[in-house]
């Protein structure tokens, strides 16, 4: 039994008049990392929401099918339990911040303090989430101070010092400089090694062809191929249904078409083009 | 019309110097990227072209006018300026009206405003959608909205700020044809961009700054190879560029049209 | 950039270091003596025994003056003037002022108001000073107070500064499209759909995603909640609330008994 599984799940906001989910299949076993692609209104956000219980425990609409996570089934749960399980960040990294906190330290505690965690064990948790998205320096400073993508550490330290099973991210590094970027992976693929399952929504093709399990590629609120990430990320299919695909994979398609490109399968990363470009 | 700046100095109110001794010149028609990390002083840069911000020392003129005699209601009619994010500006229960607000707020005639507005809507892709309220879009399109409600002002200085960020592959390149047609009309497009590849694919002449001043500056293929200097700002060279690198090519590519005639010249 | 509104000035002194509900408790018995207790030169005297050797005590002095010679002090003085011209008490008139007349006893009544306004305003700054916001809301959220009362307080405390932040942006966007700002009031007045709309619709989506955001934190977890700063309440300070309620409880005692 997988530990994440939606069953034909189909999704409409109170407010659209289309299904934003369409008969959506997933399944995603304990400690897999598995990234969600596919360009804007594919329904990544809101099946990111579906995960984490905000749909439909949050904004209401009408939703069919059974989604399941760690056994329970979330029709059958609240959200204020659903959220014990299941963390999520998502996007906009100043709309995360609490407001309730004058400082990174606090801000990060915030969640511990709603769910009743000692103070002596919740500053160590907050400690060693810090440590952990290399956010130490930051734990006197307010919140609001912060860069784009230093708040995007604290929202993802937020999450992460829940100890969620299923940790659900929505493009957390999207105001973050390439260096950022590649240490917020690195923690990412660290935590589902050490069994977090993890979901996360992202367009930087290379980062999730070297860090993730399985890319599932959504289209029009439908799963529209899922499977190894260079399968996935490589298909024509891709570039035929409007997704953002990496340079070195479409210049790679050219080359091939031209008689460059030797090799059967396409990069999707520098060193992937590099190797069969020097062949 | 050209964009002059001298020894532009900006200190914040609360002591920050953003901008600390740039000086350049924008020739009239040119496409410009500003790159460089967050707090390097781009924003505040641009924010002088149209008056948001009065240099603390030194100048910058638009044209013959200077921007510290100038109000910015009437810089507006000759430096566009396209806010990082949409939300900000729209306010018009339809798009034709949201449009149409910039070139009214310019004084231009019913005639040429109506031709305007027409023409920015076609180049943006909005034309089946003048009637639907902005806020009915999704963010992609409330994004192509607030593009179209500068370009309708027709100012030959259009100012893009992180116009890609957030959009999807197929956005961007709905951009990236709005400049392209923006340069044909012989506008001076001026973008600041996080997103390298886009910068490389688009751009001629690409600025560099850093804490405040200028790191580099010049035509888009010298600039983009110097990885050890560009990433004193956090920019990594573009994917192709260093692909180009790793390949040990033998002149710096930008684009996939550049890489594949280097390797078929190597071949 | 505005970071945040609050006015607390991190000190270490003997006020700074009292539990926050014993400070507001001061605070509000400093303002009911001042009003209620039964002896014309209580305000007055207040200020001289109290207000000033408290900011003293707690190593705000320069800060409480600054503030106090240039807001509280003209504020208190305008209602000075304006309870001494149009406060009709009394008959001995000093002197004429067009068609007002000014009297002892309206100045003597206006000076007392003045000062008890002093006194409230002084008391409330000094505790602002000298308190960290969030502290006194964990404070009182551990006496009982609703989670999500103190959470609106603070977050509203702290969001205004971004909201005036975010006006400034869309004032500027829209500044960018030739909306003229800077002329006159009818222009102006036209000129504020473009400005409160984005506003408006922006603030909107932001407080779902917020909602969205705290939820995912356990926000409304059924938890008994926990904090992470401990925040002292010895004897002494439980005590001197009891001493100060009873003064409390007797200045208005005193004021009915004479009233």
């Amino acid at each position: 039994m997988a530990f994440v599984n939606l069953q034909n799940v189909t999704y409409k906001y109170p407010l659209t008049k289309a299904p934003v989910l369409q008969n959506v299949n997933l399944q995603v076993d304990e400690g897999e990392f598995v990234s969600i692609v596919g360009p804007n209104g594919a329904g990544k956000s809101t099946l990111c929401y579906a995960l984490a219980g905000f749909v439909p425990h949050f904004f209401k609409g009408e939703i069919s099918g059974s989604i399941e996570v760690d056994g329970k089934e979330s029709s059958k749960s609240t959200l204020d339990e659903w959220v014990l399980n299941v963390g999520l960040a998502f996007q906009n990294p100043f709309n995360q911040i609490s407001g309730a906190k004058y400082t990174v330290f606090e801000e990060i505690a915030f969640g511990l303090e709603n769910i009743g965690v000692p103070r002596e064990e919740m500053k160590s948790r907050v400690e060693d989430a810090m440590a952990l998205t290399g956010i130490r320096d930051l734990a006197d400073r307010s919140p609001y101070s912060l860069s784009g993508g230093q708040q995007q550490r604290v929202a993802l330290t937020s999450i992460l010092v829940m100890r969620p099973k299923l940790l659900v991210l929505d493009e957390p590094t999207s105001q973050m400089d390439p260096i950022g970027t590649r240490e917020v992976f690195g923690t990412i693929r660290k935590m589902a090694e050490e069994g977090m399952t993890v979901v996360l929504v992202e367009h930087k093709m290379e980062w999730i062809a070297k860090f993730a399990d399985r890319v599932i590629a959504l289209k029009d609120g439908s799963v529209l191929l899922e499977g190894k990430p260079n399968e996935v990320l490589t298909s024509d299919l891709l570039v035929e249904n409007g997704f953002g695909i990496s340079r070195y994979t479409s210049t790679a398609r050219e080359a091939k078409k031209q008689g460059i490109w030797k090799k059967e399968s396409l990069p999707v990363t520098l060193d992937e083009a590099a190797e069969g470009f020097t062949k | 019309m050209n964009i002059e700046i001298k020894d532009l100095r900006f200190t914040y109110p609360t002591g920050l110097e953003a901008v600390s001794g740039i000086s350049l010149t924008l020739e009239a028609g040119e496409q410009v990227a500003i790159v460089g990390q967050n707090g390097a002083g781009k924003t505040t840069l641009v924010r002088h072209f149209n008056g948001l911000l009065q240099p603390t020392s030194g100048s910058v003129k638009i044209g013959d006018w200077d921007t510290k005699k100038t109000s910015v209601a009437k810089l507006a009619s000759r430096v566009g300026y396209v806010f990082q994010n949409p939300d900000e500006q729209l306010f018009s229960r339809d798009v034709l009206t949201e449009v149409t607000f910039g070139p009214r707020n310019l004084g231009y005639s019913k005639e040429k405003t109506d031709g305007l507005v027409e023409r920015a809507l076609a180049l943006t892709e909005l034309s089946d959608k003048t009637e639907t309220n902005p806020y009915d879009l999704s963010p992609t399109w409330r994004k192509m909205v607030a593009l179209a409600s500068i370009i309708a002002m027709d100012t030959p200085i259009v100012i893009f700020d992180e116009p890609t960020t957030g959009q999807d592959a197929v956005n961007v390149a709905r951009i990236a044809n709005v400049i392209a047609e923006l340069q044909k009309e012989g506008k001076t497009v001026i973008t600041i961009t996080h997103d390298i590849d886009f910068c490389a694919e688009n751009f001629e002449r690409v600025v560099a700054l850093s804490k405040g001043q200028v790191l580099l500056d010049g035509p888009a293929r010298e600039i983009l190879g110097q990885e050890e200097i560009l990433a004193q700002t956090y920019v990594e060279p573009p994917q192709l560029t260093r692909l180009g690198k790793r390949l040990r090519l033998k002149e710096t590519v930008r684009n996939q049209e550049e890489f594949l005639n280097a390797i078929a010249r190597r071949a | 950039m505005h970071e945040r509104l609050s006015f607390h000035i991190k000190r270490d002194s003997f006020i700074h270091n009292l539990n926050p509900l014993t400070k507001l408790v001061l605070t509000l018995t400093l303002i009911l003596i001042a009003f209620t207790f039964p002896w014309y030169w209580t305000p007055h005297l207040l200020v001289l025994v109290a207000i000033i050797p408290l900011s003293l005590l707690g190593k705000v002095f320069r800060e409480f003056s600054v503030t106090a010679l240039r807001l509280i002090l003209p504020a208190a003085g305008f209602l000075f003037l304006m309870q001494a011209f149009f406060q009709p008490v009394g008959s001995d008139v000093i002197f004429k002022f067009y068609f007002l007349d000014v009297t002892q006893e309206s100045l003597m009544f206006a000076f007392r108001n003045a000062m008890r306004v002093f006194v409230m305003v002084s008391a409330f700054t000094l505790f602002l000073v000298t308190t960290h916001p969030s502290e006194l809301m964990s404070d009182l959220t551990r006496r009982g107070l609703p989670g999500q009362f103190s959470y609106v307080i603070i977050s509203t405390l702290q969001i205004l500064p971004q909201i005036i932040a975010k006006s400034q942006t869309i004032i500027a966007a829209q500044r960018s499209r030739g909306l003229d700002t800077e002329s006159s009031f009818f222009k102006r007045a036209g000129s504020l759909i473009p400005l409160v709309g984005p506003l408006v619709f922006g603030s909107l989506m932001e407080v779902e995603e917020r909602a969205i955001a705290i939820e995912a934190r356990g926000f409304t977890s059924k938890q008994t909640k926990t904090s992470l700063h401990e925040i002292p309440d010895p004897s002494f300070d439980q005590m001197l609330r009891w001493v100060l309620v009873a003064l409390i409880i007797l200045s208005i005692a005193l004021n009915l008994w004479l009233s």
